[in-house]
């Protein structure tokens, strides 16, 4: 095989996700034994027989509607949750964004976390004391590093998070719908930043509803509806449909 | 397997970070912080040594260090075993949003147990040494008991961490199945108190011994019985197997059970 031939980092081949979603969680066994045989919860099928490749250096929308299966395919992809019938395959470092500072610690400083957030990410320490300053910088919140961060506000949380998110290195990055808590500047930022990151060839899939900025940094949309993939293509044909539904 | 470790070995830098959280952390905020892993078995000890001589009338030469040797190294366990139960269960909130070989919680909680260990040995030591008993060259068999150990502790961290998220009763049950476990070992009395025909059955128990090899090459100085360590060594290894595989299996579906 040739090296110029695009390589596939994500392959999502006959992907089916179900849910259990139940009445009342509570099941004891006082229940169980009342209710002996019965069915307390419904099955949802969240994500419905999808197929997607993702080449390297592509950027990737995921449109839809609330409840149409976005998040469900990022957390499938980075293997958070995984499939009740068939595959997910994944090349390359990953790295998700998918919530404001998910295991950030409250009662430790900026500086802590950082430390700690970037090896939830795989990283050794000699990599993180290289990436500290740059992570400092990006976010802007030098003066407030030894502070801990439940003093923090959300959009001081998100920079954080954000900055450290984007100086792990990954080949992949997968973002949910978290920028929007920066203020106008930050986002610009993180844009740019996601623009550059672009430019050195790695992947990126985001979860959004800001078509604007899909529409500026996005080659490629998919569009879920339902759990199925109602169109994929380039984002210029994909957007004006998607608007169109939905208006 | 040899990917898992390898995936592993790559968040090395996590496990290490968590496992210092899990030292640091616990005892954050009360006024004695870290102290508390070795007042609390310092307490345990006065009490158990004012009841069992004195009330129970255990005869035993030197019966504080007799037990000290023993309830220390329980203790590691007990604590290891009674934490890993939620270390799962408590992770919810990073568990849902970022990935990271799971398996790192229970890992962790038993690492941060060694390390508490290692440093209340250096207690025994001048136990030892103000006591009388002093030293003798068993001593150096040490790091083999103590293997043998984290390996049954992180065998039935896997087992325990991966149930509980199912049936967080598990959780609640496991104290008082610690207690029962506890007077199946002789931690606070010694082997010659069981009758004969009890002895086959507490042989099953791996943690019968590991705490007969402690107080061997701390209290008594004699070889522990090799054989028997021998075995429990190859034994544990297919239990960390066993409930390794359990937990992988398990580990599926833990975000959506959370």
């Amino acid at each position: 095989m040739e090296n110029k031939e695009p390589k596939v980092v994500i392959d999502v081949k006959n992907l089916t996700k179900t849910f259990n979603v139940y009445y009342d969680k509570a099941n004891t066994l006082k229940e169980r034994l009342i209710f002996f045989r019965r069915n307390n919860h419904d099955v949802r099928v969240v994500l419905d027989n999808i197929n997607l490749q993702i080449q390297k250096g592509e950027t990737v929308a995921l449109i839809g509607v609330n409840g149409s299966g976005k998040s469900t395919l990022l957390k499938l992809m980075t293997k958070i949750i995984f499939p009740n019938k068939g595959t997910v395959k994944v090349n390359g470092r990953l790295t998700s964004l998918l919530e404001l500072g998910a295991g950030f610690h409250p009662d430790f400083s900026g500086r802590e976390n950082i430390y700690f957030n970037s090896s939830i990410f795989g990283l050794t320490k000699k990599q993180i004391e290289s990436r500290v300053n740059d992570i400092i910088e990006f976010s802007e919140l030098e003066p407030y590093m030894e502070n801990p961060v439940r003093t923090y506000s959300s959009g001081m949380y998100m920079r954080l998070a954000f900055a450290i998110a984007i100086n792990v290195d990954a080949d992949i990055l997968l973002i949910d719908e978290i920028l929007a808590v920066g203020d106008q500047h930050f986002q610009e930022k993180c844009y740019d930043k996601l623009r550059e990151l672009k430019e050195k060839g790695k992947t990126i899939v985001i979860v959004s509803h800001d078509l604007t900025s899909i529409q500026r940094l996005c080659d490629r949309s998919i569009w879920l509806n339902n759990g199925r993939i109602r169109i994929d293509g380039k984002t210029e044909d994909v957007i004006p449909e998607y608007i169109k539904e939905c208006t | 397997m040899f990917s898992r470790i390898k995936e592993i070995y790559k968040y090395r830098e996590f496990l290490k970070t968590t496992t210092k959280k899990e030292f640091r952390g616990k005892y954050k905020k009360s006024f004695f912080g870290v102290l508390w892993s070795f007042i609390n078995p310092l307490l345990q000890l006065a009490v158990y040594s004012l009841v069992f001589p004195y009330i129970f009338k255990v005869k035993e030469d030197n019966y504080i260090m007799f037990l000290f040797v023993a309830l220390v190294p329980w203790s590691f366990f007990s604590t290891a075993v009674a934490q890993s139960a939620g270390s799962i269960v408590y992770n919810a909130g990073i568990l849902k949003k970022v990935y990271f070989p799971r398996e790192i919680l229970p890992i962790s909680i038993v690492a941060s147990g060694a390390i508490n260990f290692l440093i209340s040995c250096i207690i025994i030591f001048v136990a030892l040494i103000v006591s009388g008993i002093g030293f003798s060259w068993y001593i150096l068999l040490l790091p083999v008991i103590l293997l043998i150990q984290c390996i049954v502790s992180l065998a039935i961290a896997f087992i325990l961490s991966s149930i509980t998220v199912y049936v967080r009763d598990v959780e609640y049950f496991i104290n008082v199945l610690l207690m029962l476990w506890m007077y199946l070992t002789p931690v606070l009395y010694s082997i010659s108190l069981i009758p004969e025909n009890f002895l086959g059955i507490l042989n099953l128990n791996p943690m019968f011994h590991i705490i007969v090899a402690y107080r061997d090459i701390f209290y008594s100085k004699v070889m522990p019985n090799m054989t028997n360590l021998g075995i429990l060594f190859g034994v544990s290894l297919v239990l960390l197997f066993i409930s390794y595989a359990i937990f992988k299996k398990l580990e599926k579906r833990f975000a959506e059970e959370l």
